[in-house]
């Protein structure tokens, strides 16, 4: 490596050579001058953390590897199992799916902040009465969808609970007394 | 007595508290490289330009690899030590490694290495393999009555037959914790956060492959994001996360995405079966043929002798099983829940509803006339089986008599309705299990072992069991495992924890209790000093004066007494061990679109003791609907030119999500099995699977007349 060669000139003569050498799906490419970190200021739980990130951190790495808000779980990184899911201003969201950049001025809250110091929030308690979980994994993200789940008033019957928490994957297969926890939080039970 | 307790863990696993593997904290982080052909060598990696971006500490390649020793050989891990040679032997194989300050700088980083292969073709079609399966070293295992000369002849002289094929496809397990470990050496000494189903297993590998004294390893995973099987193995991303940090002297995490997890972390083989029944007029089975093909990876040892499942299920006096293998060039395959049961059980649990519907007779008196008395394939007498109870509860519960014969001749709107059953057995054994239990001066007592709560609720089983033996509130017991620094227990696998650490927590707190009173009697600051004391329920007593084990501690001025008790494996031969269950579901057919519905289901259980009723209830609930899974929704293909999983992600590998499942109804026998053990539990974390299968196919059956033998039954075999 000539050390005199600008790295972007560098990369950009090493991606021809490996785009040439290449036989497989994946070609290699160059590596464009990586965007500037960020400052990006959050409220998570109502507490303010300031992280410099590159921009396309990940509200959940951004969680878990910056902030060490672990509750919140990375079960597929690709907004397709729930594990990872938060409320943000409210709304239950992917955070996989979410930059941590486009939560800045908004209200961020994960699993760590819905207790009331030590009284569990209904919704926890619900989920320890019925058993709602066997690893555990999956169930911070179960419980902030159920969270939402049991004020939203479109969700009336069995089935539509079901429906309502479908988006989050327990392979443990909790799913009867998830309905349960769920219908308990509800008063219904 | 009935307990039903909450998950002693409960608190930490709904606050999000509890500290899973790749919550533990690094300042590193790997990513991995995986191969993109099935079968070749890797001629070249080009890590220069990975090398050069922003944050990057390392790249191992191949070329350029962390010296790791083979670890593999007969066991569930992979054959081959990771990057210790440049061959690759499936699609998906780690040939790399990217290290770097952030996840996203190891992430992108690793995107720019292409690596140049020499390609081979591989051998990726199992169904193609399965005419020239290879057999076993056990081939076969036959059982024939007096006189009859082969199985075939007995067949022959059958009768009724029934023959067909049964296919089911490569299934993944998919925790939802995708496989991670964490690496922090401390001079020579390693501890190692990774997810596994039993950290005594990774000492042990883990040492051979970094070239360590096994006591320098020291493993940590009390929270295990489930496994099913798939965190037995020591994969890849362990021993490189543990060189790595060890190379950089740095702590190290690597997390596989879930995309690597499908051929990084093991699978459920494929399967290829031929059922053929011959019974009298009457139902009496005569023969059992059944021969099972496995898919088996070249990169490692394991497969599934599925056809052994019709060794034990059904009286028949000819039994004849085959076993052989197709030799895959994908990824390593591994146990999965109720491994051979599963699969086998689909079949030969399909094959007697075939030959119930030939006979004309209910398909559950069918399952009652051929009840085994006796274990078929050995005469030995069960230790307990309450398996005809399971059938009759079952029945009359579920309303079983209701069922109308005729296929496809209920209807509730434009639903077609069937009900179906299956039978439900897993073998019960018991390993050593070494436990302690600490009574503490604060009135607590720990019971510890090195085992594994992958959600089975082992953690609970702990407390109960210890406060059950102690005379004090479950509250009162620290339960602690998943630590290789405690007591070697059985880890979780085979069903055999709580069959194994229950017994060795009651005579662990045996243990305790005798120590505690021989230092009341001897010890010059106890108030029993001399005398005589007994032990009841927390307390300790003698001519009239009692006081709590902790206070009795606290005037000795000792923190604490123990007791350690190591139960041997094995259990009274001479007898048969299985758990039983019998199944009944109700599946809905759309009679315009084929789409099929699980609408009820009623499991009913006979295990033995059962230590732990909400928990245990969990654990056949999440069985069944694993089993509903295979049977309408997993399916992993293998791309014939690639050898790559084609659907390697929770969008295309479907598993079941909440609306896919109903209220699921389970029901326990609690007979203790006392020939098993002085516990009774004989152990349940897999024998809720087994059958599941089998009984939604008989309901499709029964709801629409198709017969489908290939998993999953997906809609567009039933238009």
């Amino acid at each position: 490596m000539a050390g005199s060669v600008s790295r972007r000139g560098f990369l950009g003569g090493a991606a021809a050579a490996s785009v040439a050498g290449t036989v497989a799906w994946a070609p290699g490419r160059a590596w464009a001058d990586p965007v500037p970190p960020a400052r990006i200021r959050l409220s998570v739980n109502g507490k303010p953390y300031e992280l410099d990130a590159d921009p396309g951190v990940t509200l959940l790495d951004a969680l878990r590897e910056r902030i060490g808000l672990t509750g919140t779980k990375k079960g597929c990184d690709r907004g397709q199992c729930g594990a990872c899911t938060v409320h943000v201003d409210g709304r239950r969201v992917v955070s996989c799916l979410t930059l941590a950049i486009t939560c800045v001025g908004k209200n961020v809250t994960t699993i760590e902040g819905i207790a009331d110091g030590d009284a569990l929030h209904p919704v926890q308690q619900a989920f320890v009465d019925c058993d709602g979980f066997q690893c555990g994994f999956c169930t911070s993200g179960q419980i902030m969808s159920a969270v939402e789940v049991v004020s939203d008033r479109s969700v009336h019957t069995d089935d539509d609970i079901r429906e309502a928490m479908s988006g989050n994957i327990c392979r443990c297969g909790a799913y009867s007394n998830i309905v349960d926890a769920v219908k308990q939080a509800r008063g219904e039970k | 007595m009935t307990v039903s307790l909450s998950r002693v863990e409960s608190r930490l696993k709904v606050t999000g508290g509890a500290v899973f593997a790749a919550d533990n904290v690094a300042t590193a982080y790997g990513y991995l490289v995986t191969s993109t052909i099935a079968l070749g060598t890797v001629t070249a990696m080009d890590a220069t330009a990975a090398l050069a971006a922003p944050g990057v500490l390392a790249v191992y390649t191949p070329f350029n690899p962390l010296k790791l020793f083979g670890y593999g050989d007969n066991s569930t891990d992979e054959t081959a030590p990771v990057l210790q040679d440049n061959g690759v032997r499936y699609n998906g194989q780690v040939i790399g490694m990217v290290v770097a300050d952030t996840f996203e700088h190891a992430r992108d980083a690793a995107s720019l290495i292409a690596p140049t292969y020499d390609v081979k073709p591989g051998n990726v079609d199992f169904a193609a393999g399965v005419a020239t399966a290879t057999p076993t070293s056990s081939p076969v295992a036959e059982v024939l009555a007096p006189g009859v000369t082969s199985i075939d002849a007995a067949l022959a002289a059958s009768d009724v037959t029934v023959s067909a094929v049964y296919t089911t496809p490569h299934q993944h397990h998919n925790p939802m914790e995708p496989h991670a470990a964490v690496a922090v050496w401390t001079d020579d000494r390693l501890t190692l956060y990774t997810a596994t189903q039993g950290v005594m297993n990774v000492v042990s590998h883990m040492a051979r492959a970094l070239g360590v004294d096994q006591s320098k390893v020291h493993v940590v995973n009390p929270y295990v994001g489930g496994a099913f099987g798939g965190k037995i193995g020591n994969w890849a991303h362990v021993p490189l996360a543990a060189a790595a940090a060890r190379a950089l002297g740095r702590p190290v995490k690597v997390a596989l995405t879930r995309e690597q997890t499908f051929a990084v972390s093991g699978h459920r083989p494929p399967s290829h079966q031929t059922v053929t029944l011959g019974a009298a007029k009457d139902g009496t089975l005569v023969a059992i043929k059944h021969e099972g093909v496995s898919g088996k990876s070249q990169s490692g040892p394991s497969m599934e002798n599925v056809a052994n499942q019709s060794l034990t299920t059904y009286a028949s006096p000819n039994l004849h099983v085959t076993r052989a293998f197709v030799p895959l060039d994908v990824s390593a395959m591994t146990p999965m829940r109720a491994p051979g049961e599963t699969h086998g059980a689909f079949a030969l649990e399909s094959a007697m509803d075939e030959l119930a519907f030939k006979l004309g007779m209910d398909p559950l008196a069918l399952r009652q006339k051929n009840y085994a008395v006796k274990v078929p394939n050995s005469g030995n007498p069960w230790s307990s089986k309450h398996l005809d109870e399971c059938y009759t509860a079952g029945a009359s519960a579920f309303g079983w008599d209701k069922r109308n014969p005729v296929p496809g001749s209920v209807r509730d709107g434009d639903w077609l309705v069937g009900l179906g059953t299956a039978t439900a057995t897993y073998p019960a054994s018991r390993s050593k299990s070494t436990i302690k239990v600490r009574l503490q001066a604060d009135g607590t007592a720990v019971v510890s072992g090195t085992g594994a709560d992958l959600g089975t609720g082992q953690f609970t089983v702990f407390a109960i069991l210890g406060a059950q033996a102690l005379g004090i509130p479950a509250g009162s017991i620290v339960p602690e495992l998943g630590d290789s620094s405690l007591p070697v227990a059985t880890p979780a696998g085979g069903s055999t924890s709580t069959s194994s650490n229950g017994p060795a927590v009651l005579a662990a707190a045996d243990a305790a209790k005798a120590a505690l009173i021989a230092q009341a009697a001897t010890n010059p600051a106890s108030p029993f000093n001399g005398k005589t004391p007994t032990y009841a329920n927390g307390m300790v007593s003698a001519d009239g004066v009692s006081m709590s084990f902790g206070s009795l501690l606290t005037a000795m001025d000792l923190p604490a007494v123990e007791g350690t008790s190591s139960l041997p494996s094995g259990t009274t031969k001479g007898y048969g061990y299985l758990s039983f269950g019998a199944h009944f579901c109700e599946v809905r057919v759309n009679r315009w679109t084929g789409e099929p519905r699980v609408s009820r289901w009623l499991t009913v259980i006979d295990a033995g003791t059962i230590v732990n009723e909400k928990t245990a209830r969990s654990q056949v609930l999440g069985a069944v609907v694993m089993g509903i899974g295979g049977a309408l929704l997993e399916d992993s293909r293998v791309e014939p030119d690639t050898g790559r999983y084609a659907g390697a992600n929770m969008a295309a590998y479907l598993v079941p999500v909440n609306a896919d499942i109903p209220h699921v109804d389970v029901q326990f026998l609690n007979y203790p099995d006392t020939v098993f053990s002085p516990l009774g539990a004989r152990g349940l974390g897999e024998l809720g699977i087994v059958g599941v299968a089998g009984a939604v196919a008989n309901a499709v059956h029964n709801a629409t007349g198709k017969r489908v033998r290939d998993l999953p039954i997906t809609l567009d075999k039933l238009l």
